[in-house]
C-alpha cells in the first residue's frame, strides 16, 4: 500500500469525513449532526449502549442509509472498503470454505470474469498462514468455531488490503486466542496505513486497541482519546 | 432390452427435440435450484411458476398454441408478479414471501380463469403439465437459446451471487445493490420456468430446477458439488422421465418429475450427508470401541 503524500497533516492522511450526519431508522431520527476524522493509520473505537446508534452509523459510513442531512465524504475507493460483518449476519450453511473465503476478497478488484491467478493463490496462502488458518483451508465455514470463522473473515478483507475497513463486535464469540491475533493483524494493518473503525463493548480491548474513541449517547457522538500509557500522539483537532 | 429401452429416444423426431430440450434445461435449471435452496428461497421457485400461468393463458388466447406467444405472455407475467412483489414488499414492510404467496395466488386463479373461458381442459391440463408431442422446432430453438443465455448471465453474476448468498453487506459495501442482483436473478428463474412449461407444464416446470438441487444437499457440502449434481440428476431425470412417459404412454412432466423425486427420496434416505441414513450411522458410532473407527 503506497504511503498517502504529507500534504497538510489532517487534509491528506483523512480517509474518512463525517460532516454534521444525521441518520435516521424509517422516521426515527437516530443520530444527529455527528462529525468527525478518520485517519490513516488510527483505530477508532465504536462504543454506546444498545441501541445508541452504532450500527447505524457503520450503515450510514456504508451508503446503506442514506443520511437526512450533513455527509459522509469518503477517500477510499469500493474495492479498498472492507466490512467484517457480525457473525449472527453470515449464513454459515452456505457451502464455501475457508479458502474459497479469503479468496473471495479479491473479489472487488478481479470482479466476475478476471482469474485468481497464482500470485493471488499464494497471497491467500500467506494471508491463512498469517492468521493460522492452514490447517482449516478446506474446511467449510460451517465446521468453524467462532474464533476460526472471524480469522477467516478478516482473511478476506487482508485479501481486499482495506484501506478503510469496519469491524462490528468482532471479538464477540471468539476465543481469547483468536483475540489477540486480531488484535495484532488490526494493529499491523493500522500500521501500514489503513484507518479502522470498530463496534466494541469490551473496555480492556478499547484500551488496547483503539487510538480514540467515538461514544454514541442519545444521538450525539463524543470524541475522546483512551487512557493508555505512553499515549500522547493523538492531535487535539480529533477532539470535540 | 437396452436396445428397446433407449431406441424410441433416436428413432423419433419428437422424443430427440425432447431429449434435447430436457438436457438442455437441465443444464441450467438445477444450478439456479442450488442457490434458491442456498437464499432459503425454494418455495418462491414454486410460486413464481404459479404466477406465470396467467401470461401463458393469454398468450394461448391472443395467439392459439403458439409457444412464443405464450412464453412471452408467461414471461412478463411472472415478471410483473415478481417487481409487483417486491414493491408491495418495499412499500409495506411485509415480508416479500408473504407478497409473492398473495401475487401468485392471484395469478394463478386469473390464469386458470382465462384458460377456462375460451380453451377446453385439455388445454388446460397441457399447460399445466406440459406435453413433448408439442416441442416442434421454434420451440426447441427457445429453449436452447434460453438455456444459453441462462447460462451466460449465470456465469457472469456467479461471483457476485455466491459473495451476496454468504454475506449481503460485503456486497453493499462494494456499490452493488443486492436488490439489483436479486431482480436479476428472479428474471433468469421466471425465464426458465417459461421455457420449461412446453415440455414439463407450468406446475412442473420448477421441479427440474428444485429436486435436482434438494437432492444434491444430500451428497456434497461444496458448491461446485451441488451444482455438478444438481446437472447430473437433471439430466438424469430428463432421460428416464422422457422414456417412462413414452413406454407407459404417461404424460412427459409428471414422469421426468416423479423420476427426479425418486432420486431426492433416495438421496434423503441413503444421501451422504445429512440423510436418514448418514444421521442413524452417526448415532451409533460412539457404542462401536474406538479402533473400530475408519
Amino acid at each position: 500500500m503506497a504511503p498517502l503524500q504529507t500534504r497538510s497533516m489532517a487534509e491528506s492522511d483523512t480517509l474518512l469525513t463525517l460532516e454534521s450526519l444525521s441518520l435516521a431508522q424509517g422516521n426515527r431520527m437516530v443520530l444527529e449532526n455527528i462529525d468527525g476524522h478518520f485517519e490513516a493509520g488510527t483505530i477508532t473505537a465504536l462504543v454506546g449502549a444498545n441501541g445508541a446508534g452504532k450500527s447505524t452509523l457503520v450503515q450510514g459510513i456504508m451508503g446503506e442509509l442514506r443520511p437526512i442531512s450533513g455527509r459522509v465524504r469518503c477517500e477510499v475507493p469500493n474495492a479498498r472498503r472492507a466490512w467484517l460483518p457480525q457473525q449472527l449476519a453470515l449464513d454459515l450453511t452456505f457451502p464455501m470454505s475457508v479458502e474459497e473465503l479469503v479468496m473471495s476478497g479479491c473479489w472487488p478488484t478481479h470482479g466476475s470474469f478476471k482469474r485468481y491467478g497464482p500470485p493471488e493463490y499464494r497471497r491467500g496462502q500467506a494471508v491463512m498462514q498469517r492468521l493460522g488458518l492452514q490447517a482449516f483451508e478446506h474446511r467449510p465455514l460451517g465446521e468453524l468455531s467462532g474464533g476460526q470463522r472471524q480469522r477467516a473473515l478478516l482473511g478476506r478483507t487482508l485479501m481486499q488490503e482495506a484501506q478503510l475497513l469496519l469491524l462490528d463486535e468482532p471479538f464477540a464469540n471468539v476465543d481469547a486466542a483468536t483475540v489477540e491475533v486480531l488484535i495484532d493483524v488490526l494493529r499491523t494493518m493500522a500500521a501500514e496505513g489503513a484507518a479502522i473503525i470498530i463496534v466494541l463493548h469490551d473496555h480492556d480491548q478499547m484500551t488496547r486497541l483503539a487510538d480514540r474513541t467515538l461514544r454514541l449517547e442519545r444521538g450525539h457522538g463524543t470524541w475522546s482519546t483512551p487512557s493508555r500509557a505512553g499515549d500522547a500522539s493523538s492531535p487535539a483537532e480529533m477532539l470535540t | 432390452m437396452i436396445d428397446w429401452l433407449f431406441s424410441p429416444l433416436l428413432d423419433f423426431g419428437f422424443m430427440r427435440r425432447a431429449l434435447v430440450a430436457g438436457l438442455a434445461l437441465s443444464l441450467v435449471a438445477p444450478p439456479l435450484g442450488v442457490f434458491l435452496t442456498l437464499r432459503g428461497m425454494s418455495l418462491v421457485g414454486d410460486a413464481m411458476a404459479h404466477a406465470v400461468l396467467p401470461g401463458v393463458a393469454v398468450g394461448f388466447l391472443l395467439a392459439g398454441f403458439s409457444l412464443p406467444a405464450m412464453s412471452f405472455g408467461g414471461l412478463l407475467a411472472g415478471l410483473l408478479v415478481a417487481g409487483l412483489a417486491g414493491s408491495v414488499s418495499r412499500l409495506t414492510g411485509h415480508r416479500e414471501d408473504s407478497a409473492i404467496a398473495s401475487f401468485y395466488l392471484i395469478s394463478l386463479a386469473a390464469g386458470v380463469m382465462l384458460i377456462s373461458m375460451r380453451g377446453s381442459s385439455v388445454d388446460l391440463t397441457h399447460v399445466l403439465f406440459g406435453s413433448i408431442l408439442a416441442v416442434n422446432g421454434t420451440a426447441l430453438w427457445l429453449i436452447v437459446s434460453v438455456s444459453s443465455l441462462t447460462l451466460i448471465v449465470l456465469a457472469a453474476i456467479f461471483r457476485i451471487l455466491v459473495v451476496e448468498c454468504l454475506d449481503p453487506l460485503f456486497l453493499r459495501g462494494q456499490g452493488i445493490r443486492g436488490s439489483a442482483v436479486h431482480g436479476l436473478f428472479l428474471g433468469l428463474m421466471v425465464l426458465n420456468l417459461t421455457a420449461g412449461f412446453q415440455t414439463l407444464g407450468t406446475l412442473m416446470a420448477v421441479g427440474l430446477m428444485m429436486l435436482p438441487a434438494t437432492a444434491a444437499r444430500f451428497w456434497s457440502k461444496r458448491l461446485e458439488g451441488l451444482m455438478g449434481l444438481a446437472i447430473a440428476i437433471g439430466m438424469v431425470s430428463s432421460v428416464g422421465g422422457l422414456l417412462l412417459s413414452y413406454h407407459a404412454g404417461l404424460p412427459s412432466g409428471p414422469c421426468i418429475i416423479l423420476f427426479a423425486g425418486v432420486v431426492y427420496l433416495l438421496s434423503a434416505l441413503f444421501g451422504r450427508y445429512h440423510s436418514v441414513f448418514a444421521r442413524w450411522r452417526r448415532r451409533v458410532q460412539p457404542m462401536l470401541p474406538p479402533d473400530a473407527h475408519g
